[in-house]
C-alpha cells in the first residue's frame, strides 16, 4: 500500500512540467502548502509584510549610513543634517524609525499566526526563526536607539547600562562590556553602532537564509489532502493557487508599504536637541515597543528590577522556543497537547501584560500634571529644534588652529589680519591670519612650502611638530638631516640643504623645529 | 483590494474571469515596481551630491592692500572655509600675491600634480619641488611637466583689504577647469 502510494507520487512528479525559471522554483519553495480557506490564505500574508519591512529596514538603514557618523561629536549633527537638509532625508529616517516598530508588530502577528496554524509542531524551524527574528529586531531597536545621540538616545543608553549592570554575578562585567569602559563614552556609541549595523543585521540575514534555504522543512501535514492525489487528479491547476497566494502576499506587503510611506510623511522620527544640551529636568520616554519595559522598571527598583525585567521576557521567549520540544513530549504520550496549552496561555498573557503596561505607562504620564507639562515642554523643544536652521559642525582643521586663535569668520571686510605688519616688501613674506610663533626666515624660505608655516605638514610632506620626541631627532640630528637626509633614511622629495643654508641658519631651523610641540605651536 | 480576489473555482473558467486572473497575476510585479520606484526616487534625491555652486567658498581675506608693495611675489597662507555637507572646516592654502601684476593672486598649487611651488629669488622663477616645473614671475609656464601656468584666483577689494575666492583647478590639463 505504502509502496503503491510512493510509486504514484513519483509518477506524478515526473509528469509535472519542470519549473522553467528560478522564480517559479522559488515560488514553489515559498508556497508549499495550499491554504485551506480564504481566511487562512489572507492571514498567512503576515509573512509578506514581515519580508517587506525587513527589506525596507536594510535599504533605509543603508541609505542613512551614507551620512551618519558614529562619534559623540558628530552623530547628532549628521542626523540633524539628514533630517533638515537632505531631500527625502526625514522621510527615509521616519521609514526606518517607524518601520522598526511596525516590524516588531508584524513579527508578533506572524508569530500568533504561526501558532494558530500549530506551526511550532509541524515546522519547528519556521517557528524558531520567527522568535529569533523578533529577538534580533528588539536588539536592533535597542542599539539603534542610541545612535542619534540626542537626550532620548542618551537616556536610552543609560537604561540599557543600568539593566546590564543589575544582572546577577556578572553585572558590572556586562555593563563594562556594553559601554566599552566604565562610563558612557565615544566607545559606547561605536559599540552600539557596530552592533546595529554589522552584528545584528548579519545575524538577521543568517537567520533568514538558514530558515529559507538551509533548514527549510517540507510540510508534512496529516490533515492536508494527499499531495500525490491532488497532483494526479488535476495537475494543471497545481501552480494556480501558488500564484494567487503570491499575489495575496504582494498585495499585503504593498498595503503595508503604502500605509507606512504615508505615515512617515505625516510623522517625523523623533530627534531632540543634542545630548550635550540636556536640561536637568528632562524626562526620558522610550519608543512604543519598549514602553512596557519602562513601566515595569517603575515597579521594580534596584537590582531585582533588572533581573526581572530581563528575566521575564527571557523566560517568555525561552518557553516559546521550547514549544516544539514540549510537543514531542505529546508524541510519546506523556502530556496532552502541552505546547498548545502553554503557548496559548503564554501568548495571551503576554499580550495582556504588554497592553496593560503600555496603557499604564500612558495613563501615568497623562494623569500627573507636572509630567504632562514637562513632556509637552520637551515636545515643544523638539519642535523648536526642528524649526531651527541646520548648524554645520565646525571641524578643527588638523593642527592649523588651536584654542588661542580661532579661525577668522568669513571675510567681513574690515581685515582682521594678524602679522600683517611683518610682511616685508623685500623678501617673500609668509604670514597667515593666524599668529605664528616666530619661525626663522630661513625656514619660511626653504621649508615652509612643504612642511607648512608652522611645521604642520602638507599632503605627503610629514609634519614636524613633536618630531624631537622621536628617536634620533635631536637638534644635532636635525642639522645632520638637513645636510644629508638619505643618511637618516629619508626619501625624496626631501633633499639636502648642505649648500643652500649657512650653518647658522641650519641651527636656527633645527632649534625652532625641535621646539615645536605636538598639537600646539 | 482584498475582496476582489477569488480563490479559484475549478472547471468554471470563462473568458472574462480568465483575463481578470491574468491581470491579478501581473499585480505582484506592479506592486513591486511601485515600491521600488518610490524608494529609488527617494534614494536618488537623498544621495545626489551637492552642486558645485553650493561648494564654492566665499571670500577670504588675503592682506591689506596697503601692504602689497615691492617687486617680488608675496606668499600668504589663507584659511578657507570648506563646507562639506554636515561639516565645515578651515583649510590652509598657500597663495602668491603679485604686487607688480595688479595684485593678482595665484594659488601656490602646481597645475601638474598639486604640490606647492616656491619662489626662487635667485632665478626669479616659481619652481615646483616635486617634478621641477618652472613658472615666470607672472605665473606663466616656462618649462617642466606642468601643462599650463599657475592658476589665478578671483579677487576683490573690500574696505582696503584684498580678498580672494579660493578654488581648486583640475590637475594636468592645458585648459583651466575649475574642479567640481
Amino acid at each position: 500500500m505504502v509502496q503503491e502510494k510512493r510509486l504514484a507520487r513519483a509518477q506524478a512528479i515526473e509528469s509535472q512540467p519542470a519549473p522553467r525559471t528560478t522564480l517559479a522554483l522559488m515560488t514553489g519553495m515559498l508556497f508549499d502548502v495550499e491554504p485551506r480557506s480564504r481566511l487562512e490564505a489572507w492571514t498567512r500574508t503576515t509573512a509578506g509584510a514581515v519580508w517587506l519591512l525587513l527589506a525596507l529596514q536594510f535599504v533605509t538603514g543603508t541609505l542613512l549610513a551614507f551620512y551618519y557618523v558614529p562619534s559623540t561629536e558628530s552623530a547628532h549633527t549628521t542626523v540633524a543634517y539628514i533630517e533638515k537638509v537632505l531631500p527625502a532625508g526625514s522621510w527615509l529616517r521616519a521609514l526606518h524609525h517607524y518601520g522598526s516598530q511596525w516590524l516588531t508588530l508584524f513579527l508578533v502577528l506572524h508569530l500568533a499566526q504561526l501558532f494558530w496554524r500549530t506551526a511550532y509542531k509541524r515546522r519547528p524551524v519556521a517557528w524558531t526563526a520567527c522568535i529569533l527574528l523578533l529577538l534580533l529586531v528588539f536588539a536592533n531597536g535597542a542599539t539603534g536607539y542610541s545612535l542619534p545621540w540626542d537626550a532620548r538616545a542618551f537616556f536610552g543608553t543609560r537604561v540599557a547600562e543600568g539593566l546590564a549592570g543589575g544582572l546577577p554575578l556578572a553585572g558590572s562585567l556586562a555593563r563594562r562590556w556594553l559601554l566599552g569602559g566604565v562610563e558612557i563614552s565615544a566607545l559606547t556609541l561605536m559599540r552600539f553602532y557596530a552592533m546595529h549595523l554589522l552584528v545584528v543585521p548579519a545575524l538577521i540575514l543568517f537567520t533568514t537564509i538558514a530558515r529559507l534555504f538551509i533548514f527549510r522543512e517540507r510540510e508534512t501535514n496529516d490533515a492536508a489532502p494527499d499531495e500525490a492525489e491532488v497532483e494526479t487528479t488535476h495537475a494543471q491547476p497545481r501552480n494556480e493557487w501558488r500564484r494567487e497566494q503570491a499575489t495575496r502576499q504582494f498585495i499585503s506587503a504593498g498595503l503595508v508599504f503604502l500605509a507606512l510611506a504615508i505615515y512617515a510623511t505625516k510623522f517625523y522620527a523623533p530627534l531632540g536637541p543634542s545630548a550635550e544640551a540636556v536640561s536637568p529636568d528632562y524626562l526620558p520616554r522610550p519608543g512604543l515597543q519598549f514602553l512596557w519595559l519602562f513601566q515595569m522598571l517603575k515597579y521594580l527598583p534596584g537590582r531585582p528590577g533588572s533581573v526581572i525585567a530581563l528575566g521575564f521576557p527571557g523566560l517568555f521567549f525561552a518557553c516559546l522556543l521550547a514549544l516544539p520540544l514540549l510537543d514531542s513530549l505529546h508524541k510519546i504520550k506523556l502530556l496532552d497537547h502541552p505546547g498548545r496549552k502553554l503557548g496559548a496561555t503564554l501568548l495571551s498573557l503576554s499580550l495582556i501584560f504588554f497592553a496593560l503596561m503600555t496603557a499604564l505607562a500612558y495613563i501615568g504620564d497623562r494623569r500627573d500634571p507636572r509630567i504632562r507639562a514637562q513632556l509637552s515642554r520637551q515636545a515643544d523643544e523638539e519642535k523648536t529644534f526642528r524649526a531651527q536652521p541646520f548648524e554645520p559642525l565646525r571641524l578643527r582643521s588638523g593642527e592649523a588652529d588651536d584654542e588661542t586663535s580661532p579661525p577668522p569668520t568669513r571675510a567681513a571686510g574690515n581685515g582682521e589680519i594678524a602679522n600683517s605688519s611683518s610682511s616685508n616688501s623685500n623678501a617673500p613674506a609668509v604670514a597667515g591670519p593666524i599668529k605664528t610663533s616666530s619661525a626663522p626666515d630661513a625656514y619660511l624660505k626653504n621649508c615652509a612650502n612643504c612642511h607648512g608655516t608652522r611645521g604642520q605638514g602638507f599632503s605627503i610632506f610629514p609634519k614636524l611638530t613633536g618630531v624631537s620626541s622621536k628617536p634620533h631627532r635631536t637638534v644635532e640630528d636635525l642639522i645632520a638631516i638637513l645636510d644629508d637626509p638619505t643618511a637618516y633614511g629619508l626619501k625624496p622629495p626631501m633633499k639636502s640643504f648642505a649648500d643652500k643654508l649657512t650653518p647658522e641658519e641650519k641651527r636656527q631651523i633645527s632649534e625652532w623645529v625641535a621646539s615645536l610641540k605636538k598639537g600646539k605651536q | 483590494m482584498p475582496r476582489t480576489i477569488e480563490t479559484r473555482a475549478p472547471q468554471t473558467e470563462t473568458a472574462p474571469a480568465n483575463s481578470r486572473r491574468k491581470f491579478l497575476l501581473l499585480l505582484p510585479y506592479a506592486i513591486l515596481a511601485g515600491m521600488t520606484a518610490t524608494i529609488a526616487t527617494a534614494a536618488f534625491r537623498f544621495l545626489r551630491p551637492m552642486s558645485a555652486e553650493a561648494a564654492t567658498p566665499g571670500w577670504t581675506d588675503v592682506a591689506p592692500v596697503a601692504s602689497i608693495t615691492g617687486d617680488k611675489p608675496i606668499m600668504r597662507s589663507i584659511l578657507v572655509e570648506h563646507n562639506a555637507g554636515w561639516s565645515s572646516k578651515f583649510e590652509e592654502h598657500l597663495v602668491y600675491v603679485l604686487p607688480q601684476h595688479e595684485r593678482q593672486v595665484l594659488t601656490a598649487a602646481c597645475p601638474h600634480e598639486g604640490c606647492n611651488v616656491s619662489w626662487r629669488e635667485d632665478q626669479n622663477t616659481f619652481a615646483c619641488p616635486c617634478h621641477e616645473s618652472y613658472f615666470a614671475p607672472d605665473g606663466a609656464r616656462i618649462n617642466g611637466p606642468a601643462r599650463r601656468g599657475l592658476d589665478p584666483l578671483p579677487t576683490r577689494e573690500a574696505n582696503g583689504v584684498l580678498q580672494v575666492q579660493f578654488r581648486s583647478y583640475e590637475n594636468n590639463t592645458a585648459e583651466r577647469v575649475v574642479r567640481g
